[in-house]
């Protein structure tokens, strides 16, 4: 194997930001690389270096053996390389083999885009390259997993022997993964590409990588052959301490229903429907997991219940009580926190303190108020400054604005303030979205922490270990209706993945 | 930063932008062949000659703090009240109109009633854009901007058809307020009168419950991130409506005070655009109730100083207007330029930082 890339004293420097610290790092031809790190630790910044999108402030960059002078996509797409980013992109009206030669178009006469020709060339890249997929279909009617698969094949047909896929699995299903897993193994052995993943899931590193570099803070921490490390090695040089995977404690039975929803019809944004006649119940001491793709009502359920979106049949209850179409400000009341999906646009104002934001919800308390409407900013700060502490939120104090937080300490702000209700019922929507591993750990205690004391709670997370780990039910949903519903310990995750994706329904266990 | 308050750079961009204006005020009075020195000092004498020039200015000063606060409340819960000049003629005119049926009760009746009238009837007419915004998304900066229009020819056609001025030289105006009712003048001959006091009560009312109260803080949230705000429990719509309520009474009493202590009878000068020099004022002001006040106080001198201006030194007074445009273009340049030298500043910053870092590794090797 020789030398495909090389980066050389590599660094790039933003405004205030040091995002590639010194990076001097080879990739091999025909090997599957994983870059792994949290969020932040600059990953992207490298790939995008390598993609073109950004020029490097010192260092070289050489591919096979050449050094790199001109810094565009173009070039880069020149040179063989290809990159799969996180979010698509695709025209949704047009079919897989107009989105593959988008750029490159087969012409007839000339001028008029020869469409005959572009499916031809398309079938002849799916057989030399085995990816299965109908050339004629329109994008927007095939899958997640299947138009990542047109992602690649269209920088195939650009020529690239080199492949970035940055995080490509955040969005399949564990039997997607799979498969995408078989493309990537046949494509390296058959057709030696070399391809590099962007990813922080550390179980599909050990499964698919042959080596893997560790990034935090912007510098390079090790790289390591994957056979030689584990997952808890490559966590803690990630995180740059030693992570503690514990066993959750779980104790306690689960108690009385505190939700209980019947027969719900909620309506996306679009008016569509989204939700279509779910009904679940979730008992005290226990935590109800939701695992559902992206986009198949989890979000609207959630919403509807915690009064942000509009129910258009069906009955939701909290701790006995109807509270159907009330305010959120009223369901509060009977006894319900919520950590929303969407922290920026829900959770938090951005542009007010953190001691402002610990306070919401609580304003109205007689120790915060002096004769009923002054607001003793001496006691709020004391309060604030408590949390602070309690919840380990880092950044530069109270009277820091929460929307120049990093993500993690920005949902401990949130978690904070809602766990600290001390509610019988707690809606939980993506607890770790954007959080590093050592912030994620301490999520998970906190809410098993409540389960233990009782608390109801639902859960909603796009990663599947997560509901795994914390869950003691899980239901799947899949456009809008339950397909299944499991005792977490008695399915795998590949079982469940049938029933996320409708394949399998009236699932039991 | 979102800036809560008065600070130090806002302070410093708001005396260049003014410095700057000033400076090209007199280019402009240069090439039209005026000694800008004099000019500025006719200005200034203009302002300040005499207590009853003061009175004027303190007066004017008053209508455009309070139309700015008006504006400010408003701006916290993140609605735009664009309709304060339609609010603000339709109080003034049923201030008078009250007055005239009142004539010969008490004042002790006939103003306090004056004033209920003119808060009702303006915080109605902002009632409306407020309901409209919340219920049905209507962009409550078109609705108020329309009934604007609204007033002015209600307003019309009241001081011209039904309640109109006895005396035929009036072509449009309401009866004469009788003079029991007058506001007592702080300076004879002036526009000042007592109402300049209730404005300084309303405005440290105002400034006290945006930065010291729990409503306030609730306002805040709402204007900064109304779904928030809405997660959080709070009524996000009756906030909402309420201080578009208040907003328009305020304006509505800004009329009765153009009325009862200035004009003494409603015809169309109680307001020409005051409310929009108001708003003008609160933009600049970044919607803060203390810069409010001093920025009303900058408009007041320049504005009744141009007036003296144009008598003493011949120069027209429409200077005014492109002193206070160009005051409103650099106080918008602002926070962009201020944005510029903070990232010029971290660039330097970083640019040491990496040479520091690259010299101590060369002296490590």
């Amino acid at each position: 194997m020789t030398d495909e890339i090389r980066f050389e004293h590599i660094s790039m420097e933003f405004p205030g930001v040091l995002a590639n610290d010194d990076i001097s790092l080879s990739i091999k031809n025909g090997e599957v690389f994983a870059l792994v790190g949290e969020n932040g630790a600059g990953k992207s910044t490298l790939m995008n270096i390598l993609y073109g999108i950004n020029t490097p402030t010192a260092g070289t960059l050489y591919v096979r053996g050449e050094k790199v002078t001109t810094f565009s996509p173009k070039a880069a797409i020149d040179r063989g390389i290809g990159m799969v980013h996180q979010h698509f992109m695709l025209v949704p009206s047009f079919t897989v083999a107009q989105n593959i030669v988008l750029g490159r178009e087969p012409k007839s006469a000339g001028v008029l885009f020869d469409n005959r020709k572009a499916e031809k060339l398309t079938r002849e890249l799916v057989e030399e390259y085995g990816l299965e997929v109908d050339p004629s279909a329109e994008v927007r009617d095939i899958s997640v997993g299947l138009q990542q698969r047109v992602e690649i094949l269209k920088t195939l047909y650009r020529g690239a022997d080199i492949l970035i896929l940055d995080e490509p699995t955040a969005v399949l299903t564990p039997q997607e993964t799979d498969e995408l897993f078989e493309v990537i193994r046949r494509i390296v052995r058959e057709k030696q590409m070399t391809v590099i993943i962007i990813t922080h899931k550390l179980n599909e590193v050990m499964a698919i990588s042959d080596r893997v570099g560790v990034m935090r803070q912007g510098k390079l921490i090790g790289v390591e052959e994957t056979k030689n490390v584990n997952e808890k090695i490559l966590a803690s040089m990630m995180v740059g301490r030693p992570v503690l995977f514990d066993h959750l404690e779980k104790t306690g039975e689960a108690g009385d229903v505190a939700i209980r929803v019947e027969d719900l019809y909620v309506a996306d944004n679009r008016g569509l429907p989204a939700v279509r006649g779910v009904s679940l119940n979730v008992r005290k001491g226990e935590v109800l997991g939701i695992a559902a793709i992206e986009g198949n009502g989890q979000s609207e359920l959630l919403e509807a219940i915690t009064g942000l979106r509009k129910i258009n049949r069906g009955k939701v209850s909290v701790c006995g009580v109807d509270v159907t179409n009330k305010t959120p400000g009223e369901i509060r009341a009977m006894g319900l926190s919520h950590v929303p999906e969407d922290r920026l646009s829900t959770g938090v104002d951005k542009v007010a303190s953190v001691a402002d934001n610990l306070l919401v919800g609580r304003q109205k308390e007689a120790r915060f108020n002096l004769m009923g409407f002054h607001q003793r900013r001496s006691t709020v700060e004391r309060y604030a400054e408590e949390l602070y502490q309690k919840f380990d939120i880092r950044g530069a104090g109270i009277h820091t604005e929460v929307g120049s937080m990093s993500g993690g300490n920005m949902q401990k702000v949130v978690v904070a303030r809602e766990f600290t209700f001390d509610t019988p019922v707690l809606v939980i929507s993506q607890p770790t979205r954007g959080v590093d591993i050592g912030a994620m750990e301490f999520f998970h205690t906190r809410i098993i922490e409540k389960r233990n004391e009782g608390a109801a709670i639902l859960l909603s997370s796009a990663d599947l270990d997560e509901v795994f780990r914390l869950s003691d039910r899980i239901i799947t949903l899949y456009e809008g209706r339950i397909t299944g519903e499991f005792r977490a310990d008695a399915i795998t995750k590949e079982e469940i993945g049938f029933y996320m994706t409708g394949s399998r329904e009236g699932g039991e266990a | 930063m979102k800036k809560r308050g008065i600070n130090v750079g806002y302070l410093v961009a708001l005396l260049i932008s003014l410095a700057v204006a000033l400076l090209i005020g007199a280019a402009i009075l240069a090439v039209s062949g005026h000694n800008p020195l004099v000019a500025y000092r006719a200005l200034l004498g203009g302002a300040f000659s005499n207590a009853r020039h003061i009175g004027d200015m303190l007066e004017y000063a008053m209508v455009l703090c309070l139309c700015g606060l008006a504006c400010d409340i408003g701006s916290r819960v993140g609605i735009f009240n664009v309709g304060g000049e339609g609010q603000l003629l339709l109080g003034a005119i049923i201030a008078a109109q009250i007055g005239v049926w009142l004539s010969g009760t008490s004042a002790w009746i006939a103003i306090p009633l004056a004033a209920l009238g003119a808060m009702a009837v303006g915080g109605f007419y902002a009632w409306i854009p407020g309901v409209l915004k919340v219920k049905l998304k209507v962009n409550e900066v078109i609705t108020t901007i329309m009934l604007n229009t609204v007033a002015v020819f209600l307003c019309q056609f009241l001081a011209k058809g039904p309640w109109k001025n006895a005396n035929k030289n009036i072509v449009a105006g309401t009866g004469n307020l009788p003079s029991e009712f007058w506001f007592s003048k702080l300076v004879p001959g002036s526009n000042l009168s007592t109402a300049i006091i209730i404005s300084a009560v309303i405005t440290f009312l105002v400034w006290y419950i945006l930065q010291k109260t729990t409503k306030g803080y609730e306002m805040r949230l709402v204007g900064d991130n109304p779904r928030f705000a809405l997660f959080a429990g709070i009524k996000t719509d009756r906030i909402v409506i309420i201080t578009m309520v208040i907003s328009g009474m305020m304006c509505g009493l800004v009329g009765m005070f153009r009325v009862y202590g200035a004009e003494h009878i409603y015809k169309s000068t109680v307001s020409n655009e005051y409310y929009f020099e108001g708003l003008m004022v609160a933009m600049i002001a970044q919607y803060q109730p203390l810069p409010t006040v001093i920025i009303s106080l900058i408009f007041a001198i320049l504005k009744i100083g141009a007036m003296g201006m144009e008598t003493a030194a011949g120069v027209p007074k429409q200077l005014y207007l492109i002193i206070q445009t160009v005051v409103i273009f650099c106080m918008a340049a602002e926070t962009g330029i201020r944005v510029a030298i903070g990232k010029a500043r971290e660039k330097r910053q970083a640019a040491l930082d990496v040479k520091a870092r690259s010299e101590g590794g060369a002296a490590h090797e």
